[in-house]
């Protein structure tokens, strides 16, 4: 029952990732919901959940980036290890909490993302990272609190914790 | 042992796993990873593709009907314009003596799915092969070129667009006919360079840069971008161009796609500019060219414009 509400919310995000996200894009900076997933998802589920759901959504990323394959998946399964290292005894109802975990483990994905696709080139990543990362990780962090905090106040069934 | 391991460290076993699994990913081949990656599209994520498309169609019409508003009040400013541009279009191919027949035509293809990653390159169009979409036909739009389909079923295609590495176009500066390859190179903003530009070329910021036809996939004469920045390389023999790409890809709603009577170069594209100086519009006017610039060409219209088919 869990399994099939993960791939539920997996299916939502993916289809909100295709279809809104490049029409609420601000400046050229859309959300990158599908990170956020596996950051709200490792927080929720722990370390292994966290790294196999990291793992494959980067891999569904990967099959349409322009990227090699493995780096999306790579880059989010580092990030969905850390957060579920990271957050375990974090209180996860707190705004401000949120906020700071969503932003840095965005930006830890993008480091990796944008370290490795660069390939050490360090003018070009500075660059990935000031115009790209930062205004994408704050800008995904605020559409998806907003998101969470809807829908926790019309319905449970599509959070993935019992305990909010 | 193993199992003794991994259930005391199973969080850092399948940490360990999913990491090594990610590097073999990338260590293969882009032609491996190319057909990996084509073969889970079509199996795996064939169905979530087209529940994609089908939301999207939904979520567009909202969206698509707000910015037709604004196009018709646009369209409805320059009809006038192309009234008087198509009797002066007819004057020139009586001229010319051109020939009537129609070379080539362009199917509408609604754009039902793009790329995950935040940097795009790729597009899923609604026409495939029983459309006559098949593979390296040209992807246009009015405002440029968009890229080349890649790879086509029966109903469906994936497009590179120019933002994609494997997206490289023959192009040519629309000035002074300096030739180049356009490809995508990974930046901050969607950059791309002019390659193989050599340090003594007359290439200049503010020059737009054409499809030369060379290579037969892309059509002459189609308008792809505008020289941002003109730089030299650090061995001095070659210039370092950008430029910006005409199409807004993070806009695209629908495309257009090329598709030519015959095989291998597409038919060129009358430059009316060149035939007729005094056919220029005044400056000023919608689509006056400042003096001194390149005036830029028809994106659209390999061909005469006012006798393209467009499949809706």
């Amino acid at each position: 029952m869990k399994g099939l509400r993960d791939a539920i919310v997996l299916l939502v995000v993916l289809i909100l990732q295709a279809t809104l996200a490049h029409r609420i894009a601000i400046a050229g900076v859309r959300p990158d919901l599908l990170v956020a997933f596996v950051v709200y998802f490792a927080w929720m589920r722990g370390p292994v959940s966290g790294v196999v759901g990291g793992f494959t959504v980067g891999l569904l990323q990967d099959l349409d980036a322009p990227g090699p394959l493995g780096l999306n998946a790579l880059a989010k399964t580092v990030v969905g290890f850390i957060v579920a290292k990271a957050g375990f005894r974090v209180h996860r109802s707190n705004v401000g909490v949120r906020f700071f975990f969503f932003l840095v483990a965005m930006l830890v994905h993008d480091v990796i993302y944008f370290g490795a696709y660069t390939g050490g080139e360090f003018g070009a990543f500075v660059r990935q990272f000031v115009f790209v990362a930062i205004p994408s990780a704050l800008y995904t962090t605020v559409v998806v609190l907003l998101l969470l905090s809807t829908v926790e106040r019309f319905s449970r069934t599509l959070l993935l914790t019992d305990e909010v | 042992m193993f199992r003794l391991l991994f259930a005391r460290r199973a969080d850092w076993a399948a940490f360990t796993i999913a990491c090594l699994l990610s590097l073999t990913l990338m260590s293969l081949g882009r032609g491996q990873q190319e057909r990996a990656a084509w073969f889970i599209q079509h199996t795996v994520l064939a169905p979530v593709n087209a529940l994609v498309g089908w939301v999207d169609a939904g979520v567009g019409v909202y969206w698509e009907n707000q910015k037709l508003k604004k196009r018709l009040a646009q369209v409805q400013i320059e009809a006038d314009e192309m009234r008087t541009d198509r009797i002066e279009n007819a004057r020139l191919r009586r001229l010319l003596n051109l020939s009537q027949e129609n070379p080539s035509d362009l199917t509408a293809a609604r754009v039902t799915a793009r790329s995950l990653d935040r940097l795009g390159g790729s597009l899923t169009i609604d026409k495939g092969v029983k459309d006559g979409v098949l593979p390296n036909r040209a992807v246009i739009m009015p405002e440029g070129l968009v890229g080349r389909v890649e790879q086509a079923t029966a109903h469906e295609a994936r497009v590179l667009t120019l933002l994609h590495r494997d997206c490289a176009v023959a192009v040519r500066v629309g000035r002074s006919r300096v030739d180049g390859v356009l490809q995508w190179e990974f930046g901050e903003r969607p950059i791309l360079s002019l390659l193989y530009v050599s340090s003594q070329e007359d290439v200049k910021k503010g020059d737009w840069v054409l499809t030369s036809g060379l290579g037969g996939i892309f059509p002459e004469g189609v308008r792809v971008g505008t020289v941002t920045r003109v730089g030299i390389a650090e061995n001095g023999l070659m210039k370092e161009v950008q430029v910006k790409p005409a199409v807004n890809f993070r806009s695209l709603e629908e495309v257009l796609v090329y598709m030519p009577a015959g095989s291998g170069r597409g038919p060129r594209m009358p430059s009316l500019e060149a035939i007729a100086p005094d056919s220029t519009p005044r400056q000023g006017a919608p689509g006056a060219v400042p003096p001194g610039a390149t005036a830029p060409p028809r994106a659209t219209a390999p061909h005469d414009s006012a006798r393209v088919e467009v499949t809706p």
